[in-house]
């Protein structure tokens, strides 16, 4: 090739157009993020951080004063820092879980919180050590009174279970929207609402007393 | 001396007490901090640089729930004392936050203009060897042509 020619000027004219759109192609591929799909991971996990041994020797009938050890933890991926919140609600059969088509929140009451901010790719742990101090029985019915949470103890109001069989602890995922200003219950991921919950049921049977 | 250490001690391990109740609200200045870390995350802080705040947020949010433990009156000093410190923390975080926020935003650029420049630099050198590439092979096939022989079959 003679650069002196001008058809072969115009060759390498050419031939640096078309590098010049391929390397620059690369850049910008380079220098744009790749979207990934955003969500988060909850879970709960037994003593022995598996996902068995929830209870005392396997048995979901508790009694008062066991100390019962879970650990809760949460994963963000959502490619940046996060303010979550687990909400800790006390039910039983007859109270509605949440909507996870319509991303409704149970209405079950709101027993604790446990608020952190995560980054990217973190996964947040924390113990969930509790125990029921206090229940009554009345008629058919099991009422819990006190519930210890990590060493905090709290009056519950309105947890009962027909012959104290399935109450249940449900844990909802809330994270922080700063459009609102204010937790909500799940996240947006492509203008999707998803949420994230669980549930573990127990009884609580409290031996009748004879009366002389 | 050593009664009220004991009786100090004993207040301060007693497990606090409370009802099941309404989710707590958080100070604004929570949001506005989270609002500022992800302003400085879009652009181009990495998590390592963001770890420093993230902490800070997280202790912002112990003393946070430590003081809205503090119901009884007499605990009200005690109660505004953290109040103010976490104050004082999310307004260091969003400073810092706005502070990354530049920097980070500055080195993006740079690195982007970088690369954008790279991409020229190697279009220019490709363009070069293909040149000098075609060049070669050009002379090579005049000096085989020359170097060929007529024989007669």
């Amino acid at each position: 090739m003679r650069f002196t020619s001008f058809q072969n000027w115009r060759t390498v004219i050419a031939v640096f157009i078309t590098l010049l759109i391929i390397c620059e192609m690369v850049a910008y591929v380079a220098t744009t993020p790749r979207p990934s799909e955003q969500f988060f991971q909850l879970y709960v996990l037994g003593a022995n951080h598996m996902a068995a041994d929830y209870y005392p020797n396997n048995n979901t009938d508790i009694h008062a004063g066991e100390p019962i050890t879970w650990y809760l933890g949460v994963t963000d991926n959502m490619g940046t820092v996060q303010l979550v919140s687990i909400r800790v609600k006390t039910s039983n059969e007859t109270i509605k879980p949440p909507d996870d088509q319509k991303a409704i929140e149970s209405p079950a009451p709101v027993l604790t919180e446990l608020t952190r901010f995560i980054q990217d790719n973190e996964t947040w742990e924390t113990p969930f050590v509790w125990s029921i101090s206090d229940a009554v029985s009345s008629g058919n019915s099991t009422r819990v009174l006190t519930v210890e949470i990590n060493n905090g103890t709290y009056q519950v109001q309105d947890w009962s279970a027909s012959r104290g069989h399935n109450f249940r602890f449900i844990f909802e995922l809330w994270t922080w929207q700063t459009e609102g200003n204010a937790f909500e219950f799940g996240w947006t991921t492509n203008s999707e609402r998803r949420v994230a919950w669980l549930q573990v049921w127990f009884n609580m049977t409290i031996p009748t007393l004879a009366l002389d | 001396m050593a009664g009220l250490l004991v009786v100090l001690v004993l207040i301060s391990i007693q497990p606090f007490t409370a009802t099941s109740q309404t989710p707590a609200t958080l100070q604004p200045g929570f949001g506005q901090a989270i609002a500022a870390l992800h302003r400085a995350e879009s652009a181009g802080a990495t998590s390592t640089e963001t770890a420093e705040l993230v902490a800070l947020l997280n202790k912002a949010l112990e003393l946070n729930g430590e003081a809205l433990k503090m119901s009884a009156p007499e605990q009200a000093q005690k109660r505004a004392d953290l109040l103010a410190q976490v104050d004082q923390i999310l307004t260091t975080v969003q400073n810092r936050a706005a502070q990354l926020t530049i920097v980070a935003s500055h080195r993006s650029s740079a690195n982007r203009i970088l690369t954008y420049m790279f991409g020229a630099v190697a279009a220019v050198l490709g363009t070069i060897v293909l040149a000098f590439a075609v060049s070669f092979h050009q002379r090579y096939r005049i000096k085989r042509t020359f170097q060929m022989r007529v024989t007669r079959k």
